[in-house]
């Protein structure tokens, strides 16, 4: 019997049956724990469960996690672990079951790791649930009413990272836990702890600077508004190359735009600019008033692609406002240029992005021949604009699945300045999203790897950072 | 106007949704996997408890569903249907389908077993969609210029199905039109968000020329919409027909945002609602006196909220991670 089953009888006013079974041979947790010196407790970012008796229902905005043998239910956990800074010593999964009739039962269940950390709480249902392939952590023996159990989890939370928990049971007695919307005194816990007391904010002033090369930037920039003088002042204190992934100005890439838009933001680290152009610089025709800007540091003029390298990287600045098919000329010169460079990374950069999960533009598959040639040489990044927003895609292969040995990462940093965009359906490997901060997007470039970071625009915090080693 | 049969029976789908409830109210009637595909309806009556369980069909994430309208706890039906913007009234299922790689979107008629049984090909970014509360007139809104409402220079292309007909208006730029009640052409006519009256065949909807943003009146069988009042956008007509809940840009300037409002056809009165984020959807009624629309959050979820029609109260969190919500009860 199904605790479930047994709170939707009572709010509907029916009889339930379900005897309470009182059977605690397992550790019990009298109350919920607090955060020592040296751990730190974090909730799940996600809990679901699924139900083999409904198979496209879904179950992540309810109290409770089911775990079960007949009708089959299995309980996902995703937790976030951020902030964390010295060795962890170890992690313990705590859940709570249910205070109502029919939670206990005599098998907790079997608590499993799994690969997948995409799949969302609101989406998942048995017919689509992640693939339970990771390592056994550890299973619960009986569990009763309303009460705290802990699993050891240490094998797969080392360190910081995105976690994913599956509980399942042969039991055809299932248990009910709480789930996050259950309220925080009873919600899942992740317990991480550490040999030396955490710390959840760095002071920046220690972080030396590597003296890599900086590529920092974004598209879709300049008109009449405040969004760029916002983002030029970012640039102000970052030193390096400067990229921009098109639509360098609003609405029609003329000269005058470019004179009293651009010029006198982001016009101020042109002698460090290397652009890109966009639809918008394209509505005057052949892009002339981009061209006749930025000169030579546009490339050859008309033509609006060209390369450079910066350290041990190799950087592409591509046109997606002309012929990118197979066979064209740009597609042609992109193949030989990759494959003249020797440098070990490369980053290449354009207007209209490959993947996105804007509302406004649909993914422009037109670019797919720029971007097979750049997964065949072996790229590392690409960054693009066009929505006006930001978005950060896990490493890619061309048609769009996860690709973690060779995969691309995409970015699309639409965040320079102009209007912002919504957001469309959120397309899979999305990784991270922001449609309401002004920014730039910084790239540091080491001799084998790179690291990423939004920066905000003066008064608002979002952010996003990482890293990734070059193939 | 459904009749109280209807009711019943949709009421019905309301609760097999909340399947909890489905378990123990329809397991005795079905065999288990037919539980597979949530039912939207189903023929055994629902427990006269006096219990609301209307139901919303959203969109999670571009997947169609259904989920409760009046519990956020509840658990929610997903079918394997994609749409970027779905809509629901009297049996008609309406989608807009995402844009593919090879061909544009299109609007897909499905039945309940989510099969498509008529279909419209569009060219442009799905954007509106409603059906008639008969069920009988499609109407939908895409961007031609895929660009947004809050932009200048966007392009936008409205049109109808009639499913009784299966004639299709194309665009509403071929009706005649009247702007401040002088006929009027000209090149920047962009029409989005329609709403029909209970007769199928007068409608709202909003017009965007010479930069302003009327709300016009139409005439389907005549061809012809005349503007009422300006900075009106995304109409969506009230139940008992009187006032419409809109979409008011804020010092008339899309690049402000928008409040969200509801206007008294009457009088042509407005009040503004108690959500005081920006609203940039056509709302939905979930009665005369509640209306209910998406928002998204910074990182594109959405979730669909409802609030009181009369200027009072506060936002309620209806579906979590949901947009494109319509009561199938």
């Amino acid at each position: 019997m199904s605790s479930r089953r047994a709170r939707t009888a009572r709010v509907t006013g029916a009889v339930a049956g379900a005897v309470a079974v009182a059977a605690a041979t397992v550790v019990a947790v009298a109350t919920a724990p607090t955060a020592a010196a040296a751990t730190t407790t974090f909730t799940p970012v996600a809990d679901t469960s699924v139900d083999n008796s409904a198979t496209s229902t879904n179950y992540g905005t309810t109290g409770q996690l089911g775990v079960d043998g007949s009708p089959v239910k299995r309980t996902f956990l995703r937790f976030t672990v951020s902030g964390v800074t010295g060795q962890v010593t170890g992690a313990k999964l705590r859940v709570h079951t249910d205070d109502v009739s029919g939670s206990n039962s005599p098998a907790g269940g079997t608590f499993r790791a799994l690969s997948s950390t995409s799949w969302s709480e609101t989406g998942t249902t048995w017919a689509n649930q992640p693939t339970i392939d990771g390592a056994t952590l550890g299973t619960l023996g009986a569990v009763s009413r309303n009460a705290w159990y802990e699993v050891n989890v240490g094998a797969v939370v080392t360190g910081n990272g995105t976690f994913s928990i599956a509980i399942s049971s042969t039991n055809s007695d299932g248990a009910d836990y709480d789930s996050r919307e259950s309220g925080s005194a009873t919600a899942p816990q992740l317990v991480v702890s550490t040999d030396t007391p955490t710390t959840t904010t760095l002071p920046t002033t220690t972080t030396q600077p590597s003296g890599d090369p900086v590529l920092v930037g974004a598209g879709d920039i300049s008109n009449s508004g405040s969004g760029d003088t916002a983002t030029a002042a970012l640039l102000d204190n970052i030193p390096g190359t400067v990229y921009t992934t098109g639509d360098n100005v609003y609405n029609d890439g003329t000269t005058t735009e470019f004179n009293n838009y651009y010029n006198p933001t982001w016009g101020r680290h042109k002698a460090r600019t290397k652009p890109a152009p966009g639809n918008h610089d394209y509505n005057t025709s052949g892009a002339s008033g981009y061209y006749n800007y930025f000169g030579a540091q546009a490339g050859p003029s008309g033509r609006g692609y060209y390369s450079y390298d910066l350290g041990t990287w190799h950087v592409v600045s591509l046109n997606s406002e002309i012929s990118m098919s197979t066979g064209s000329a740009q597609e042609q010169w992109l193949r030989s240029d990759l494959a003249a460079s020797s440098k070990p990374c490369t980053l290449a950069y354009w207007h209209k992005p490959r993947f996105t999960s804007g509302a406004d533009h649909a993914p422009s598959t037109a670019t797919g021949p720029l971007v097979q040639a750049l997964y065949d040489y072996n790229a590392e990044v690409i960054v693009t604009g066009h929505n006006h927003h930001y978005e950060r895609f896990a490493p890619m292969n061309p048609s769009g699945s996860a690709d973690s040995s060779r995969g691309i990462r995409h970015f699309v940093a639409g965040m320079g300045g102009a209007g912002f965009y919504n957001f469309g359906t959120i397309q899979p490997n999305s990784e991270a999203r922001n449609n309401n901060t002004f920014g730039v997007l910084k790239f540091t470039l080491h001799a084998n790897s790179y690291d990423w970071e939004f920066v905000p625009q003066a008064g608002k915090t979002y952010n996003d950072s990482g890293s990734n080693a070059c193939h | 106007m459904m009749t109280v049969k209807t009711r019943i029976l949709v009421a019905l789908a309301a609760a097999a949704l909340l399947v909890g409830a489905a378990v123990f109210y329809v397991a005795r009637t079905s065999t288990p996997p037919a539980a597979a595909q949530l039912p939207r309806m189903a023929s055994v009556a629902p427990p006269d408890d006096g219990v609301d369980r209307r139901s919303l069909q959203v969109l999670t994430n571009g997947v169609l569903g259904w989920a409760s309208a009046t519990d956020p706890h509840a658990p929610r039906g997903l079918s394997t249907v994609r749409c970027d913007r779905a809509y629901y009234a009297a049996r008609t299922v309406a989608c807009l389908r995402p844009v593919d790689a090879l061909v544009g979107t299109k609007l897909s008629l499905l039945d309940i077993k989510d099969n498509e049984i008529k279909s419209v090909p569009l060219t442009g970014f799905p954007n509106r969609l409603k059906v008639s509360a008969s069920g009988r007139m499609v109407s939908w809104t895409v961007f031609l210029d895929g660009h947004s409402y809050a932009t200048t220079g966007f392009s936008t292309q409205t049109g109808i199905l009639d499913t009784k007909t299966d004639a299709v208006v194309h665009s509403l730029e071929e009706f005649s039109a009247t702007v401040e009640g002088k006929p009027h052409q000209a090149v920047d006519f962009n029409y989005w968000g329609v709403t029909f009256t209970a007769d199928d065949n007068r409608f709202y909807a909003t017009l965007g020329t010479g930069g302003k943003r009327y709300l016009v009146e139409g005439d389907l069988s005549a061809r012809t919409v005349r503007t009422l009042t300006a900075n009106v956008e995304c109409p969506s007509l009230s139940p008992d027909g009187k006032r419409i809940a809109y979409k008011s840009a804020i010092d008339a300037d899309p690049k402000k945002g928008w409040r969200l409002s509801v206007m008294d056809l009457s009088t042509l009165s407005s009040t503004p609602l108690g959500e005081t984020r920006s609203v940039d959807d056509q709302a939905i009624w979930l009665d005369d006196a509640t209306v209910a629309y998406a928002l998204q959050r910074d990182d594109g979820v959405n979730d669909v909220w409802s609030i009181s029609a009369d200027g009072s109260g506060q936002p309620k969190l209806v579906v979590e991670g949901a947009n494109s919500p319509s009561l199938t009860h």
